[in-house]
């Protein structure tokens, strides 16, 4: 997969990690290239559904970074997120979805090297995954969803097992 | 029997309450009934069939049940859990209803059956695995006799375990196939008494966070969404998957965030509604062992 | 050859509980030439060519033959999923109706399917057209065309659905995708032995080996089942693939056995449901505003189950998803109006406001409107809207509940 390079899509807050990366970046850090950064106020408002819409969107790897505990910019919001993306983690999991494909920071303002490093080893940790294929492939010309004879075109083995379909468009890594 | 029937009756009699919900023989087998006649008491039963969670029917979006007036329910334990998860969250008041708790030992997993069958570890539902609210916490009445411990059965907690034991791609592959039969019916939001949301999300088409379409990718994200929204509120009655047309294990992902609340914030629903529930709260030492 | 024939057909007649007559009756209601439409089971077609032979394997080969063809059979077969976690009482296995491609898979004659098929005809989601910008240019995609496929073995129920369904469908507008499915499609139901009580298909003018929408029909024999084809698809079906089909063992002790079967059939469901459907017609049409209605909201969750499950239930909303910039899909998708937002306007009227009013759309729907518009019942009494009520609602004891107050009237 050498030439694969992941799409990551990284929520972070604007007061820590949104000044950090863009410390990062004055400081000529070395970083891959790989990330799109959505500014959000803070990790409180970041909602399960924006990783979910990233992975639906195209994305390999998503990265969520805020500020730490005691840091928020409005007291309480990374405590709310803290929570909330401690159960979403697990239920991606549970759904098959692979937490490795999610990176979970703090990064403050001053933290340039530390963002640098979560965007670096996020991209190698996903590269090393390879693309998200069975996510992106959950709908397709040929998904059963769309068409209900479509499970039929899978391979053998595939006898009430229309899970079949969205592997079969998967590249190989797994 | 007779006890929850004169408990009505007399709820009715003094107007109390307007109607009394609770479950009646229907012809296949028990299901909700909506009493608003002393006369018509004698219709309540209760016995192993009663498996219904009928708080669903507080929902003040309701207005068809909410307009017969102020109501008695009829509840087990598990169903005071969501009655107290209503009153947590501000739904309804507590003089807004009468709860009249029944004794329960354990009920099985469908209504339908001409009499009450016996509980075995085999027909026993499993939401009764380790019940602790045998007698129901937080009711106004309490009637019935004394009922031993239903039957052990781990099932649910087996199953979660074996998928566990998988891979992070067999876990996707035996989702995907389970939820490429969902048709985005929303029986499961609808029987939950816990989704009550005058809009619900998938609703929202301004952007439409949810694809509303039936494809695995969209069946993905309602799921996601169903279940982290009930995150800690759930309280296990399993609606969501006796109501599903096509028979998906949806028990099986509201169990796991039930255990993950247990693990993560030591947390277990109660029918204390001054318990606050996990999301919505924090902790300042919450952990944190994932975040980088 | 044509004595045999007369001879089967008469003798099915004379087999045939004649309990439609009183149903069918258009006496009550002011359009009366609409009812006159619907066909009681005991006047069927006659077979075209003569009965054959499908064994039990042979069936199993016919299917694999065709998975190898790339000719879709759909049939029922066991559900090939996890099972129900939160249950405690042993139900037998699931079964569904699906694409198969062996013999293991099949499961003709068991457990009713839980969904009809109107999944193959009009799927849960279903894209209309693709979109793509080039510029200021858009182009459209259409959808795929649909492909031959053969059905074999569904219940009587589910398949006189389809013709039921076809009136809607061709009403105001061609629908070319349910068209073009229906025209692809070569269906052989299969003579039912009734599943319970919450079965009625004698109500609704059909009956267990109801021939409606049938281009063949399998009855269980000995050693596998009597086939009839009744449409030119259904013997083109048969003759394309003649090497499956055998003569009868015994073509009179077949036919007889055959005929016993459906006729013991016949028997078990009549007496599930009776109702007179002029009456049934008349009391909707004047008691949109009775209290009965109140009676059977409130136990109703809005989860629309019923519409899933219903082999005539055919709403559907239209949405257009984006799946890149610029480009993405019309779907439509299955949709209720049991649901709350079913019938919200934009300015936040809801004209079915509660599950009152929206559970007396379904039987209003079904019951008045329907046949009133198109001659056909929209209800084929399958009975899986009663089994698959969570809260209990039971079709049959409603339309019996209906007909009592009917009758009241009359009197």
């Amino acid at each position: 997969m050498a030439d694969f390079e992941p799409r990551i899509t990284a929520f972070v807050c604007n007061w820590c990690t949104y000044t950090g990366a863009d410390l990062a970046g004055t400081s000529r850090l070395h970083m891959a290239s790989n990330v799109r950064i959505i500014r959000l106020p803070c990790t409180g408002r970041i909602d399960h559904m924006f990783i979910v819409k990233a992975f639906e969107r195209g994305a390999d790897g998503v990265i969520v970074s805020g500020c730490h505990p005691a840091d928020c910019h409005y007291t309480a919001g990374n405590y709310h997120a803290r929570r909330r993306f401690g159960v979403f983690r697990e239920l991606l999991s549970f759904l098959g979805i692979d937490p490795k494909r999610v990176t979970f920071s703090w990064v403050s303002a001053s933290e340039g090297g530390k963002w640098a490093d979560v965007v670096n080893s996020t991209v190698e940790r996903v590269r090393t995954m390879g693309p998200f294929d069975s996510y992106h492939g959950l709908v397709g010309a040929a998904s059963p969803a769309d068409d209900p004879f479509a499970s039929f075109e899978t391979p053998a083995g595939a006898t009430g097992d229309s899970a079949a379909a969205p592997a079969s468009h998967t590249g190989g890594a797994s | 029997m007779t006890e929850l029937q004169d408990t009505a009756r007399r709820l009715l009699d003094e107007g109390e309450v307007k109607v009394v919900i609770g479950w009646e023989e229907g012809r296949r087998g028990v299901r909700p009934v909506f009493v608003t006649s002393a006369a018509d008491c004698d219709r309540l039963v209760f016995d192993t069939r009663c498996v219904h969670n009928l708080a669903t029917f507080l929902n003040p979006r309701r207005s068809q049940v909410a307009s017969l007036g102020k109501a008695a329910l009829v509840v087990k334990g598990c169903d005071a859990k969501a009655v107290a998860g209503l009153l947590r969250e501000a739904q309804i008041e507590r003089d807004g209803v009468v709860l009249i708790g029944v004794r329960c030992g354990g009920v099985v997993g469908s209504p339908v059956a001409p009499d009450a069958p016996a509980l075995t570890a085999e027909t026993v539902a499993s939401r009764c695995f380790a019940c602790d609210v045998r007698e129901p916490g937080l009711v106004d009445v309490l009637v019935g006799d004394a009922q031993p411990e239903p039957p052990g059965s781990g099932t649910l907690d087996e199953r979660i375990a074996a998928l566990d034991a998988l891979g992070p791609d067999e876990r996707f592959a035996f989702w995907t196939n389970e939820l490429s039969r969902c048709t985005q019916c929303y029986a499961c939001r609808q029987a939950c008494p816990l989704c009550y949301c005058e809009r619900c999300i998938v609703e929202k088409t301004e952007p439409q966070w949810i694809e509303t379409s039936p494809h695995p990718r969209g069946n993905f994200a309602w799921h996601l969404t169903r279940a982290q929204h009930l995150a800690g509120r759930c309280v296990g009655c399993g609606e969501c998957e006796r109501a599903c047309p096509v028979g998906i294990p949806l028990a099986l992902i509201n169990r796991k965030l039930q255990q993950v609340v247990l693990e993560l914030y030591d947390y277990t629903v109660s029918d204390d509604p001054a318990v606050p529930a996990p999301i919505g709260a924090y902790a300042t030492d919450d952990t944190q062992d994932f975040i980088k | 050859m044509s004595d045999t024939k007369k001879k089967k057909s008469a003798s099915s007649k004379a087999a045939t509980p004649v309990t439609d007559a009183a149903v069918a009756g258009t006496a009550s209601t002011a359009d009366g030439s609409v009812v006159a439409a619907q066909v009681a089971d005991a006047s069927e077609p006659l077979a075209l060519g003569e009965a054959r032979f499908l064994t039990s394997e042979a069936l199993g080969w016919l299917v694999e033959g065709l998975a190898a063809a790339g000719t879709p059979a759909v049939a029922p077969a066991w559900a090939g999923d996890a099972g129900r976690a939160a249950g405690g009482v042993g139900d037998a296995p699931e079964t569904e109706y699906r694409v198969v491609s062996g013999a293991a898979e099949l499961a003709l004659g068991e457990r009713l399917p839980r969904l009809s098929l109107k999944q193959f005809f009009l799927p849960p989601t279903e894209v209309l057209f693709s979109y793509k910008r080039n510029g200021a240019d858009i182009e459209l995609t259409p959808a795929q065309a649909a492909r031959d496929t053969v059905v074999l073995g569904a219940r009587p129920c589910d398949v006189a659905a389809l013709p039921i369904v076809d009136k809607v469908m061709n009403w105001d507008y061609a629908d070319e995708l349910w068209n073009a499915r229906r025209a692809a499609t070569t269906v052989f139901s299969l003579s039912c032995k009734v599943e319970d009580d919450s079965c009625f298909c004698s109500a609704v003018f059909l009956g267990p080996a109801a021939l409606k929408g049938s281009d063949g029909r399998l009855t269980p024999v000995d050693g596998g089942y009597l086939v009839e084809a009744f449409t030119d698809k259904g013997a083109a079906f048969v003759a394309a693939h003649a090497d499956a089909f055998a003569d009868l063992p015994d073509a009179s002790a077949n036919s007889a056995q055959a005929e016993q079967f459906r006729a013991a059939a016949r028997e078990r469901v009549a007496g599930n449901l009776q109702v007179d459907h002029g009456r049934l017609r008349d009391w909707l049409d004047h008691h949109f505003d009775d209290p009965f209605w109140a009676s059977l909201g409130p136990r109703c969750n809005g989860c629309g189950v019923c519409a899933s499950v219903c082999p005539t239930c055919h709403c559907f909303d239209i949405v257009d998803e984006p799946e890149s910039v610029g480009s993405g899909v019309r779907r439509r998708n299955w949709d209720t109006c049991q649901t709350c937002v079913f019938t919200l306007h934009a300015s936040g009227h809801n004209p079915r406001g509660d599950q009152n009013a929206r559970y007396r759309q379904r039987i209003e729907h079904k019951f008045l409107a329907y046949p009133l518009k198109f001659g056909d019942v929209l209800c084929t009494g399958c009975g899986r809207c009663s089994r698959a009520c969570p809260t209990g609602q039971d079709m049959a004891e409603i339309l019996t509940a209906i007909d009592a107050r009917a009758a009241e009237d009359a009197s």
